[in-house]
């Protein structure tokens, strides 16, 4: 395979379109660069190849013939392979085992496995892409993330009679120490020359810059920009992800913000996490950006009791604040929408009212133990009211609800206690539009009433849209904050990539 | 359509009454009368009490396999007590200590240690039952060792003198546990808590739910429980094996799981479960009745459990 050419591929879901009319071209012996903010179509055009979604629409063409997919087995008989952030790694397995996965084991007088010939074809494999530390007999358990991807790759090796043709990488190093993803680099390189054609999507614009011989940049679907590496800046390349300014969606701001400080964190540092340092005023909104993964979610684990304080302070409304579980946080009018609904906020076999009371049967509790059940439906109907929830009744099952619906219970769940601080991560997740606006206005409703918030979105927009402060992480550590009021995305998104010692 | 939402509703219902015409139909004078439905309650009393405890830690999610053996436990510590001398209220008073702090061991393990609860509920299954055996020397404790007010608790009860029935003790007793459970389980704030672990236990932790400590007293309450229908049995046969538990565990179980058949998201619910134990036990008599080998009835018991569950599990689904 020397050329793959996708030409006008469209993918839409309901009303929203994910890719429209994308052509993209990618040459043999080339590693191009996809890039774009989250929703831009990045991972939908990757299920493309994978042959898991249906395109609307596309043409396919390897070496100028066409060519259809109709399905992910079809996929990997062409000779594609996707490495992915989620190895499926058999961990108790072998190396010479997890690469033979996907393959038949050789085998003697047709009945014994031929265990020499796996080892000896696996640590071939591994030898081509010029890895040779790692031992084939060994445990998955005991490689790094790393090694384990590098396993990965090399089993798509294994199989002689087809050469892969095409990698996908799909942010590749989000989990690998530096060394590692030095090593990866070097085995891309290598693939490269074997004349592969290489598919390589991450966020860290260095790496992009270093690896990379062509970058396209989609942004909300459309294909803004494909261009040679070396013809391009990591300005351009941040400009057009960001595109135009895109706060316009999002309510004014009307409270104002008090200057009572509601929680105070002071040098905090965790198990997870280091050097957290910020203050909320009464009414004001602080929002948490960084990379995926640099230390979100242990911000919040932080404030809600999940992870001890292992060193620095925090205090909350005046008071020595020291969590040792969430249900301090909720005591202490601390309210918490988490980032995965199902997972972690819902239990979706329950009812309207069960889900929006679970925090506070103390609080509605007669002689501090019967259920007071006239006070549960109350607070649950007015609150449901107020977030404007979409429900049959209270004693509906969640799972029977929309997406956005089920968000609103957890929002009308964390309202109940006329919280002083709310901890939203990621609130708009996988919610349609209308409900998102709604969201955002009990937000702005919110801090008119003097709560303090703290917004943790992988949604640029949306905490450009909607906070007054910034905190940037980076590598589990605070970075710093923007207080600035007319921040600019294009700064706070290049912030992500600075490196540390700039 | 209607028909089949009904069906799945109340199939395990539909079954029971099912059950009870083909006895009344075989059994024209001996099975629907109010004295063999008295009987079937002190029959089945301790299974029930056991069932319904069992349904508190079940809402959770987590089992107990315990259960059998720390019954054999406890009525062997009350005997071994009375045979020392000691009073009757000492014996009682030990052998639900014993329970408790089972129970909360129990707890210990599953919510503090992290052990799934099939493997620590197997495991204190082996010590209580091995402990019985250690305290009783293998032996079963009766005769004199036993007061007759012990014994005679289990043989008593209130008589309706207009009816000529008299509705045992056992029974009684059962129905103050079903009303204690249900009251936990449906009127409390605890007990909605537990409910909440049982749908979702990480969010539940999140949203402010103490997990660890609801899930430890959880467990002691079926210990509790189990100790109870322990000291029933004991004071019912006038002595103490220990082996004597060994059914219950199994049958509470299952009468666990045909109860959540008829609840509507298929959580536990101690009023079904109620229902479970009662269809074991008509289904037990009735067979008993019509002189149906004991290992015939075992299997029958088996196949109606998992018919139950089985036809349950497909209609939801296809919902």
């Amino acid at each position: 395979m020397k050329k793959l050419e996708l030409l006008n591929l469209t993918k839409s879901f309901s009303n929203f379109k994910a890719l429209s009319n994308v052509s993209i071209e990618l040459l043999s012996g080339e590693t191009h660069a996809l890039m774009g903010e989250n929703g831009a179509g990045k991972t939908t055009l990757i299920k493309v190849l994978a042959g898991i979604l249906k395109p609307d629409q596309m043409t396919m063409k390897i070496d100028n013939n066409i060519q259809n997919i109709y399905s992910s087995i079809q996929s990997k008989n062409l000779g594609f392979n996707f490495i992915h952030q989620e190895l499926n790694i058999v961990s108790y397995l072998s190396v010479a085992e997890n690469m033979f996965l996907n393959h038949p084991y050789p085998k003697k007088y047709k009945t014994i496995i031929d265990w020499n010939k796996i080892y000896k074809l696996s640590s071939n494999a591994l030898k081509e892409l010029g890895v040779t530390h790692i031992n084939v007999k060994k445990k998955c358990a005991k490689l790094s993330t790393g090694d384990q991807m590098l396993v990965k790759i090399a089993s798509c090796l294994i199989k002689t009679d087809t050469t892969p043709s095409l990698y996908v990488f799909d942010e590749p190093t989000a989990a690998l120490t530096l060394q590692e993803s030095e090593k990866l680099f070097k085995v891309i390189n290598n693939l490269k020359k074997r004349g592969a054609i290489i598919l390589y999507v991450s966020h860290r614009m260095n790496e992009i810059l270093e690896i990379s011989d062509k970058v396209t940049v989609l942004r909300d679907g459309i294909k803004v920009l494909t261009d040679k590496t070396s013809e391009l800046s990591k300005e351009k390349i941040i400009r057009s992800m960001v595109g135009k300014d895109l706060s316009d969606n999002f309510p004014e701001r009307t409270g104002n913000i008090n200057e009572n400080i509601v929680i105070d964190v002071n040098n905090v540092h965790t198990k997870y996490i280091r050097n957290i340092n910020f203050k909320i005023k009464a009414g004001e909104v602080l929002g948490i950006a960084g990379l995926s993964n640099s230390g979100q979610r242990e911000i919040f684990n932080m404030l809600m009791g999940v992870d001890n304080i292992a060193k620095g302070k925090i205090s909350f409304m005046d008071q020595k604040y020291e969590p040792t579980s969430p249900s301090d946080a909720w005591k202490k009018l601390i309210s918490f929408v988490p980032r995965e609904r199902r997972k972690e906020a819902l239990m979706l076999k329950m009812s309207v009212k069960s889900n929006t009371i679970t925090p506070h049967y103390s609080k509605l509790s007669k002689f501090f133990f019967l259920a007071n059940k006239k006070q549960e439906n109350l607070i649950t109907n007015n609150f449901s009211k107020k977030v404007q929830l979409k429900y049959e009744n209270m004693d509906q099952s969640i799972y029977q609800l929309s997406g956005g619906n089920q968000q609103k219970v957890v929002f009308s769940r964390a309202l109940a206690s006329n919280p002083k601080l709310l901890l939203l991560d990621e609130p708009t997740r996988g919610v349609d539009v209308g409900a998102k606006l709604d969201i955002y206005n009990l937000i702005i409703q919110l801090t008119k009433n003097g709560c303090g918030i703290v917004l943790n979105s992988s949604d640029l927009s949306e905490i450009m849209g909607m906070c007054d402060k910034i905190l940037i992480l980076k590598d589990h550590e605070q970075y710093k904050i923007l207080e600035n009021f007319k921040i600019n995305s294009q700064d706070v998104l290049a912030n992500f990539y600075e490196s540390k010692k700039q | 359509m209607k028909m089949l939402n009904l069906i799945k509703k109340y199939g395990t219902l539909i079954g029971f009454f099912g059950i009870i015409i083909f006895f009344t139909i075989n059994l024209p004078s001996t099975f629907l009368t109010a004295k063999n439905f008295i009987n079937i309650s002190q029959q089945i009393s301790m299974l029930a009490v056991v069932a319904f405890t069992m349904t508190v830690v079940m809402v959770m999610n987590d089992f107990d396999l315990s259960v059998g053996s720390m019954a054999s436990l406890a009525g062997i510590v009350a005997a071994v007590l009375f045979s020392m001398g000691y009073p009757i209220w000492i014996g009682i008073l030990a052998a639900l200590f014993v329970g408790i702090i089972g129970g909360l061991f129990n707890g210990f393990l599953v919510s503090i240690i992290g052990i799934l609860p099939f493997v620590a509920t197997l495991g204190t299954l082996t010590m209580f039952s091995g402990f019985a055996f250690l305290i009783s020397g293998g032996r079963t404790i009766f005769g004199r060792d036993i007061p007759s007010e012990f014994s005679s608790f289990a043989r008593s009860g209130i008589e309706i003198s207009s009816l000529d029935l008299k509705i045992p003790f056992l029974s009684i007793l059962a129905l103050l546990l079903l009303f204690i459970v249900w009251f936990i389980l449906e009127q409390t704030t605890y007990g909605r808590r537990l409910y909440a672990i049982g749908g979702n236990a990480e969010a539940s932790y999140l949203a402010g739910i103490k997990v660890k400590q609801l899930r430890l007293s959880a467990f002691a309450l079926t210990g509790v429980g189990a100790a109870i229908a322990g000291l029933m049995y004991s004071s019912r046969v006038a002595s103490s094996n220990p082996t004597q538990g060994s059914g219950l565990m199994l049958e509470a179980i299952a009468a666990v799981f045909l109860g959540m058949t008829m609840s509507e998201e298929g959580e536990p619910r101690v009023l079904y479960t109620l229902l479970g134990v009662l269809i074991l036990g008509v289904l037990d008599n009735g067979l008993t009745q019509m002189n149906v080998d004991s290992y015939i009835r075992e299997v029958l018991v088996g196949f109606i459990v998992i018919l139950a569950v089985a036809f349950s599990s497909i209609t939801k689904k296809r919902n």
